[in-house]
């Protein structure tokens, strides 16, 4: 368990770094990169939770695609690259505040709620636990019990489609 | 694995489904000129999924799919009738509109029917993924719709800021829903309900919160209300009655069920946030309202307040009898204010069709050039103000019989708060009646009888028949009320 603690604790400092990073960068390419760093720092994290799967899935679609669509995007339209504007506002004190209070306060509650829990991956609870992370087990859950979701989401992209290219749309 | 499939079930969401693509693909086709009928294929796909919802109201009973995730019984089948009509009045309002000022036409029918797809699985969801699915379809088409005046920077700021503020509201709902799954292991609202009947914790407390506190946004409960105004006056009109009835009545079917569904069993989960909310919407949206010249903006504050008087019955609900007259109250309370309001909202488009205006004072001297209209813009503005007898005070009757069954001192100051704010509630509402019958039309306007297009006489004679007939017959609505409660 020590390892896979250990793992746990340089990820998550990756992540938190990153996250600051992206609010803090002044250019919007840099915040974007960072993101990269957030974002496969959770890939990781869902490796170390045995769902493969789902890493996998995160790293193609959000690395591989949200990111890369942030990227073209700044490029193709006339957001500042450079370091010239700031991005900053007056406001970022009060918000640094509130950041670090809310931090505070969910971290003590996410410690006395979940401190002293473990998670057993010997004996048949164990291996239980390890198919739940598993492709087949996804694909079992989406096609029987949240096939009502997965297909709404399906006609939610298709409207999302529409609606993008009406705004896109010079006329 | 079979997912146990019921056809019969999901009948009207398959309809719906199908009639988007159907629109989609018949855009492709019509020339022009006769875009127009997308309109008339989205009407008819909407009143075709009626029917489903009547066979199935005939047969009773509760249909259960996917280990009790999507249930279809009277409470789903009461709102969904419910969305459905109110999107069919939504585009009755919106034909002319979209038509004359030349804006896309069959996507918007596409979007419109997308977010009330979200409306029907919401109405069914039983469980947080298929809630918050649910709640995003209902919401991101209305992004781009409240934008669909391209050209109008005010349309675009409507939508840039219920963009943003929907977004956050997302995120804030979904890490609730985590913390919820995290700590009860399940994402079904029956098996939430049974864990937080024992589990004490102060994260969930937190988590209730989080959660609450993202529904709070969609049907901008104060003090998550200040996108709702600007949304509302920049958005084209008809989008803007379809998104104060239509999805912010999804919010609250969607704070109904979590609430009563999964977080019931525990009491602290919800209570005192929901409190606070429909106490601050009670007050705040009452005094703004008051201060408010353009009748779009006015309507928006009355919306919040109204939301306030649907708060009610659930901050004082707790376990044991007061629930039924809760969900009465609030089922009831959307079902009157969402005829009502869509009934303002069509008067407000039909005389803006005529004066460009949106302001209180064009409604100067209504009553003397457009008699009918002035008459029936008073009878939604008192039935708004819960005068009897228009089906408002039913409404406001069943939300204090709820405060009063609760029967706690909690409840007793909210029921009294709610009676200060509907006397406030009065006077704007009576303001623009007064307007209209008292005051001279201004100089050189043009006060020609108005003629309104069909579509639009349509949407207000079935708002004012609902108004007037709940009005004098209540037990129409409170039949409805039983039924959803589990009567």
């Amino acid at each position: 368990m020590i390892v896979q603690n250990i793992f746990f604790w340089v990820l998550a400092l990756a992540m938190v770094l990153g996250a600051i990073g992206v609010v803090r960068s002044q250019n919007v390419v840099h915040a974007a990169l960072y993101l990269v760093v957030v974002m496969a720092g959770a890939a990781a994290q869902y490796i170390l939770l045995a769902a493969e799967f789902v890493a996998w899935v995160q790293v193609i679609i959000y690395i591989g695609a949200v990111i890369i669509l942030f990227l073209f995007g700044i490029m193709l339209t006339r957001a500042p690259m450079g370091g010239d504007t700031k991005l900053d506002n007056d406001q970022r004190w009060p918000a640094a505040v509130v950041s670090v209070f809310l931090a505070g306060v969910l971290g003590a509650l996410l410690i006395d709620a979940f401190g002293k829990k473990e998670i057993v991956i010997s004996g048949a609870k164990g291996e239980q636990l390890l198919q739940v992370g598993k492709a087949g087990h996804l694909a079992d859950s989406i096609f029987t019990a949240y096939v009502v979701p997965f297909e709404v989401v399906s006609i939610l992209l298709l409207a999302a489609l529409v609606g993008a290219v009406v705004i896109a749309r010079r006329d | 694995m079979n997912p146990g499939w019921d056809f019969h079930a999901i009948a009207p969401v398959i309809i719906i489904t199908a009639t988007i693509v159907a629109v989609l693909i018949a855009d492709f086709f019509f020339e022009y000129r006769g875009r127009f009928r997308t309109q008339q294929i989205a009407s008819l796909g909407v009143l075709a999924a009626m029917i489903p919802i009547i066979t199935l109201a005939v047969d009773g009973g509760t249909r259960e799919m996917f280990n009790g995730g999507f249930v279809v019984d009277p409470y789903s089948l009461v709102f969904q009738g419910f969305f459905l009509a109110a999107a069919y009045i939504s585009m009755l309002l919106s034909v002319d509109y979209i038509g004359d000022g030349d804006y896309y036409q069959g996507e918007f029918y596409v979007l419109l029917l997308t977010s009330v797809l979200g409306m029907l699985v919401m109405s069914s969801a039983r469980d947080l993924i298929s809630i918050f699915v649910a709640l995003e379809t209902i919401s991101i088409p209305t992004f781009v719709l409240a934008g669909w005046r391209k050209h109008d920077p005010k349309s675009n700021e409507a939508a840039i800021k219920y963009y943003l503020i929907g977004v956050m509201s997302s995120a804030v709902m979904l890490y609730g829903m985590s913390l919820v799954f995290g700590l009860t292991g399940s994402t079904l609202l029956s098996e939430i309900a049974d864990k937080v009947r024992t589990l004490d914790s102060p994260l969930l407390i937190v988590a209730g919160f989080l959660t609450i506190a993202g529904f709070a946004f969609k049907v901008s409960a104060v003090p998550f209300h200040f996108w709702a105004p600007d949304t509302y006056e920049g958005a084209p009109t008809p989008v803007t009655a379809f998104l104060s009835v239509a999805s912010k009545v999804g919010g609250f079917v969607a704070l109904l069920s979590v609430v009563w569904f999964g977080f019931s069993p525990n009491s602290a989960m919800f209570q005192p946030v929901l409190w606070g909310l429909a106490a601050a919407s009670l007050i705040l949206g009452n005094l703004v309202a008051l201060r408010q010249t353009n009748i779009v903006r006015m309507l928006a504050y009355s919306s919040i307040a109204q939301g306030g008087f649907i708060l009610v019955p659930f901050a004082v609900a707790s376990d044991g009898g007061a629930w039924t007259s809760s969900i009465q109250s609030v089922v009831i309370y959307t079902l009157i204010y969402g005829a009502m309001n869509l009934g303002a909202f069509a008067i407000v488009i039909a005389l803006a069709r005529r004066t460009r205006s949106a302001e209180i004072t064009s409604f100067a001297g209504l009553g003397q050039y457009a008699p009918g209209m002035a008459i029936v813009m008073s009878m939604f503005l008192f039935s708004l103000a819960g005068v009897p007898p228009f089906a408002g005070w039913f409404a406001k009757f069943t939300m204090f019989r709820a405060a009063l069954d609760a029967n706690t001192p909690a409840a007793t100051v909210l029921a009294a708060l709610a009676a200060v704010s509907s006397v406030i509630a009065f006077f704007y509402y009576a303001r623009v009646a007064r307007e209209m019958w008292f005051h001279q039309p201004p100089e050189g306007a043009d006060v020609h009888p108005i003629r309104t297009p069909v579509a639009l006489n349509a949407a207000v004679v079935i708002c004012a028949a609902i108004v007037i007939a709940v009005g004098v017959y209540p037990q129409l609505f409170a039949r409805l009320g039983d039924l959803a409660a589990g009567g």
